[in-house]
């Protein structure tokens, strides 16, 4: 999905949702201002802030792939888990927001880990933008559910986009609607949650002010890798912070190298990362910064069956391409691509469509007609005017029996 | 008045054609599925046999493919 199309469907949230008295803040008029720093004594520094809300998010997604393999178990509030109710988890998944256990009703036995969908496994593979935007996206949707305005919501999230992250904003300053809401955006990364002595405070992060402005160009990824190295050297003063910085800032930048021998090394601490390489890759090895595997025939076969395009796991890798090869023209190597196009299609060498076959017309003039009218719903799959035989597809059998019976009368 | 018939058809390129046709000439008379053959891509055959013919379909691909001898 390219990102002008998440904008407009945005956009078009916003504007379908009614009555709309979004206020929308002009430049500098924001409703509050950020906290005195002698309350906030504990403030979270900017690299802090993003360990953070990279951590929030990758558990989030982790909760999708698995429950047992989320490192902590966080208390998602039961709202936010029902965005997934629809589409990207099987259906009908009960979640007990205390201590996130999941249980899964009717179809399968208690307690099995659920099954993502083809949309669930399409949504791990797109990149992390993308994925905010349809999180939003459904939040936004399933607000009407929970009683909350979807104006509002959608007002607080644009004004949320404009604070400054890493700044702190008392929470008193929002209203009650917008207080839960904070509160789910914190499960997401959006926001950090502090307490102090008397007030609390959220503290945007970067995932929250980059709502409206969107990060995924690779040009400009590349640049923010380099002008990063560049200021880690320059710490020298304190080594080990300059590479916490840098392995922070990592996570926002590629990490993937494919070889032409259809071998992978992913330089990744993530387990997310580690999950979603498993989704279409054999994983071989597992070291302490790299993961070795390979893109095999049997790995990419499990990801089709699973619903995932050979053109979605291409863009993942071109998207995710470690800084050093994403400079190559192609980023991943054209006979991996080729070959995993080629394997794709060799899944669907046959078709086979359901159809009704019609013979023995009383006359040729019925048979024209009934031609005719299956041309033009594009269902006349095949016909034969000389022995006047057709066949249609299955579906409009029934329109063309009422239609047959009227020809007769 | 009419005959109808509910069918399956079958489209594909011609390797594949034919080694449908193939497997349909191999099946004693009982079980033959095709029902008609339209072109050399595409014919009907007994919608029972979708989930048979796909079967099929993947046994060749398999054959067709190199495993290294561990």
């Amino acid at each position: 999905m390219g990102e002008f199309r998440i904008l407009a469907d945005f956009l078009d949230v916003l504007l379908s949702s009614h009555p709309l008295p979004v206020v929308l803040v002009g430049s500098g008029a924001l409703p509050r201002e950020p906290m005195p720093s002698n309350v906030t004594v504990r403030l979270p520094s900017l690299e802090e802030l993003e360990a953070y809300a990279v951590g929030q998010w990758e558990c989030f997604l982790l909760q999708l792939i698995s429950s047992s393999q989320a490192e902590k178990t966080t208390n998602f509030s039961s709202s936010m888990m029902k965005v997934f109710q629809r589409g990207l988890l099987t259906q009908r998944i009960l979640i007990l927001s205390c201590g996130i256990v999941l249980y899964m009703c009717s179809d399968y036995r208690d307690k099995e880990s659920p099954r993502l969908t083809e949309s669930g496994f399409q949504f791990l593979l797109m990149d992390t933008n993308a994925q905010l935007w349809y999180i939003v996206r459904e939040y936004i949707t399933n607000s009407q559910d929970r009683g909350v305005s979807q104006a509002d919501l959608i007002s607080f999230l644009l004004e949320l986009s404009f604070h400054v992250a890493g700044e702190a904003y008392n929470i008193n300053t929002l209203s009650d609607p917008q207080r839960n809401m904070i509160k789910d955006f914190a499960d997401l990364g959006l926001v950090k949650l502090q307490q102090g002595r008397k007030d609390s405070w959220f503290i945007p992060t970067k995932l929250a002010t980059n709502l409206s402005v969107s990060l995924t160009e690779s040009s400009s990824r590349k640049e923010v890798y380099w002008l990063i190295a560049f200021l880690a050297h320059t710490c020298m003063e304190a080594p080990l912070k300059a590479h916490d910085f840098l392995d922070c800032v990592l996570k926002y930048v590629g990490f993937v190298v494919v070889e032409t021998n259809f071998r992978m090394y992913a330089y990744s601490t993530s387990k997310l990362h580690c999950e979603i390489l498993r989704l279409f890759s054999r994983i071989e090895y597992q070291l302490p910064n790299l993961i070795v595997g390979a893109i095999t025939k049997e790995s990419l076969y499990n990801a089709f069956e699973n619903g995932i395009t050979a053109e979605q796991i291409i863009s993942f890798l071109q998207q995710n391409a470690h800084p050093r090869v994403a400079e190559r023209i192609p980023s991943v190597p054209e006979n991996v691509c080729d070959q995993m196009r080629l394997w794709e299609s060799d899944l669907n060498r046959v078709e086979m469509t359901l159809a009704y076959f019609y013979d023995e017309f009383p006359s040729r003039d019925i048979f024209e007609a009934a031609c005719e009218y299956a041309r033009e719903r594009g269902s006349l799959l095949w016909e034969d005017s000389k022995r006047m035989r057709l066949s249609i597809k299955a579906e409009i059998h029934m329109n063309m029996r009422e239609f047959l019976r009227a020809q007769n009368n | 008045m009419y005959s109808m018939l509910v069918t399956l058809q079958f489209s594909s390129d011609i390797p594949m054609a034919q080694f449908i046709i193939n497997l349909n000439a191999s099946m004693p008379t009982s079980q033959k599925f095709i029902i008609h053959i339209l072109d050399n891509t595409h014919m009907f055959v007994q919608p029972h046999v979708a989930e048979m013919i796909r079967s099929a379909v993947a046994d060749f691909r398999d054959a067709n493919s190199y495993e290294k001898p561990t």
